[in-house]
């Protein structure tokens, strides 16, 4: 009785098992433990530059670092009286590359879903433009340039009349667009892979044209993730910085991204840049809220 | 007179079939799905043939000229890049497998919010990021002119996805292996080493995928973190710098081409060898 048998017949009454280790600390601290790298690195390097930005977005100018630090509100008021041209530029921009996303976006996945087999080609091919906008501004500069691979059409163009410039906003929101077309086009076929072929079938069955189990089954069924796709694609726009720079004339340079870096990071306007920031924030923030709130967890695992 | 016979209709053969159908439907909508492939990859092949050429010319010559440039003058900032991508993905990895591991395993409230705390990273805009980076950097005096300023910022812009492949990991490994192994005698330690850390292998994998694609091609919040710090210019923000300053060089072409080159051979042989299972929830599929 003494011995513990653990070979022969574990479940033998009078032997035990060996006993599993147990570990000194109680579950609550162990599970602190394992999540405090993940939230220090979130609030030392996240949170907190988050927060900074807020601070200084109270104050003035340059004042932050300096001795004297004066609390105002008038930067806000400037982002909409001297900088809202600023402001109305990147949301146009963004509203623009949305829509040429989902004009263009939303054919692609449907086809994509639906009726091809080579999906997986496709989506190597997908790969290339998430891998920057910077690539793809450089390469569409080289392919709109005069004696670059469009040439021949560009030139074709010419002579009827029709000029396409390097600069301009065809060529910045065209950009903007291919960079986030991967992101749509996943939303979209995300949402439309969870739509039941079956209720399409049903809906053919009892006499529905194409057209109309479009409109009123697939439709409505995918509405969650083309808002989602929509929703995504703004607020990855909204920030754009490299296309405007590269592609755009003077007026897409006013493009919100390019203010900040150049209030603050060039002439070290900590104040205005930061409320910059805060107003890019709040922008995607609320439109990530719309969009994982209304989109019935489209994007939330 | 009719007789009520009921023989079978004569059937004629059936109609011989094709494997494929070529209406025209069909392939515009193919058609479609070409041209926007084409169209995605068309900088990249602008950028590849300008690479190849000096001064419109493309031989041989030129070819080598301008991708030992790449590996000559550009190859400090290559070095850099791999340097803060391998440190970026090893503090993500460090930091997101408890955190995956305490959000699987153990129950606690509030882990929705958890979740979405810990993906916010994601959806903040990088100038965003990058300019409340350096505020916090020059105001706390830290990390000014440190590879390790870089290396952090990277990593809480990408950390989220190493997070949710290993959480996808961790669910399907069945917790009876571990519960077997504390069993049989294994300390806390080797269990996660020898039974957990090789199962989520391709997890882990995946992890690490996303997170070099994204650090490896990010120019943004390397362009505000690092500014002009000497010794720290990885290659995508010296191709930013170029191209910002030089315009348009055959060598400025050929450093993004082969960036993108790695970036996709990359990205393929994971396709290839791991698949694509572990990129649920995030942007690749």
């Amino acid at each position: 009785m003494a011995e513990r048998e653990v070979t022969a017949t574990p479940f033998q009454i009078g032997t035990e098992l060996p006993r599993a280790r147990q570990s000194v600390f109680s579950t609550r601290t162990t599970t602190l433990a394992l999540l405090l790298p993940a939230l220090g690195v979130t609030v030392v390097f996240l949170l907190l530059p988050l927060a900074f930005l807020i601070f200084i977005s109270l104050t003035k100018g340059r004042t932050f670092f300096s001795a004297t630090t004066t609390f105002t509100l008038e930067n806000y008021a400037s982002i909409f009286t001297q900088f809202l041209p600023n402001l109305q530029e990147s949301l146009l921009l963004a509203l623009l590359a949305t829509g040429v996303d989902l004009i263009f976006g939303f054919p692609f996945a449907y086809i994509l879903i639906r009726k091809v087999r080579y999906r997986d080609w496709v989506r190597a091919f997908m790969i290339f433009p998430m891998f920057g906008a910077l690539y793809l501004a450089f390469g569409m500069y080289f392919i709109l340039l005069p004696n670059g691979m469009f040439a021949p059409f560009i030139q074709a163009l010419n002579k009827n009349g029709i000029q396409i410039p390097i600069y301009g906003l065809q060529s910045v929101v065209f950009a903007m667009s291919i960079f986030t077309f991967p992101f749509m086009v996943m939303n979209i076929g995300a949402a439309l892979s969870n739509v039941d072929p079956k209720l399409e079938e049903a809906a053919r069955c009892l006499g529905a044209k194409n057209w109309q189990t479009f409109t009123r089954v697939i439709l409505p069924l995918a509405s969650p993730g083309i808002l989602a796709g929509i929703l995504m694609c703004f607020g990855w726009n909204v920030g754009a910085f490299a296309e405007p720079l590269l592609l755009g004339s003077v007026a897409e340079q006013r493009a919100m991204a390019l203010t900040l870096y150049n209030r603050g990071i060039v002439l070290f306007d900590y104040g205005t840049s930061a409320t910059m920031g805060v107003v890019l924030m709040v922008i995607a923030f609320s439109v990530t809220y719309f969009s994982l709130r209304y989109s019935r967890g489209a994007l939330v695992e | 007179m009719a007789t009520n016979s009921l023989s079978l209709p004569t059937s004629k053969p059936a109609p011989r079939t094709w494997s494929f159908s070529l209406r025209w439907t069909e392939i515009l909508q193919h058609a479609y799905i070409i041209f926007c492939c084409i169209i995605f990859v068309l900088p990249f092949i602008a950028l590849f043939q300008y690479s190849l050429q000096k001064s419109s010319i493309i031989s041989l010559n030129n070819v080598i000229a301008n991708y030992s440039y790449v590996f000559g003058s550009f190859k400090d900032n290559l070095i850099t890049s791999l340097q803060v991508s391998a440190l970026a993905i090893i503090i993500n990895f460090l930091i997101s497998f408890p955190a995956a591991y305490a959000i699987v395993r153990y129950t606690f409230p509030g882990k929705r919010f958890l979740l979405s705390l810990l993906s916010l990273s994601l959806y903040v805009p990088a100038v965003v990021l990058g300019f409340g980076l350096v505020l916090t950097y020059n105001f706390g005096h830290i990390f000014i002119g440190s590879i390790w300023g870089l290396v952090f910022a990277m990593a809480v812009g990408t950390y989220p996805l190493m997070l949710t492949p290993l959480i996808v990991a961790l669910k399907d490994l069945p917790p009876s292996f571990e519960e077997a192994a504390l069993c049989l005698g294994a300390s806390r330690w080797q269990t996660i080493t020898r039974i957990v850390l090789p199962l989520i292998g391709q997890g882990i994998a995946a992890g690490v995928l996303l997170s070099f694609i994204i650090i490896f091609n990010e120019y943004l919040v390397t362009l505000f973190v690092v500014g002009t710090a000497p010794g720290l210019t990885t290659a995508s923000l010296r191709v930013f710098n170029l191209v910002r300053t030089a315009g348009l060089l055959n060598t400025t072409a050929a450093l993004a081409a082969t960036m993108q080159i790695i970036s996709f051979v990359v990205v393929l042989v994971f396709f290839r060898i791991i698949g694509t299972r572990y990129l649920k929830g995030t942007y690749l599929i």
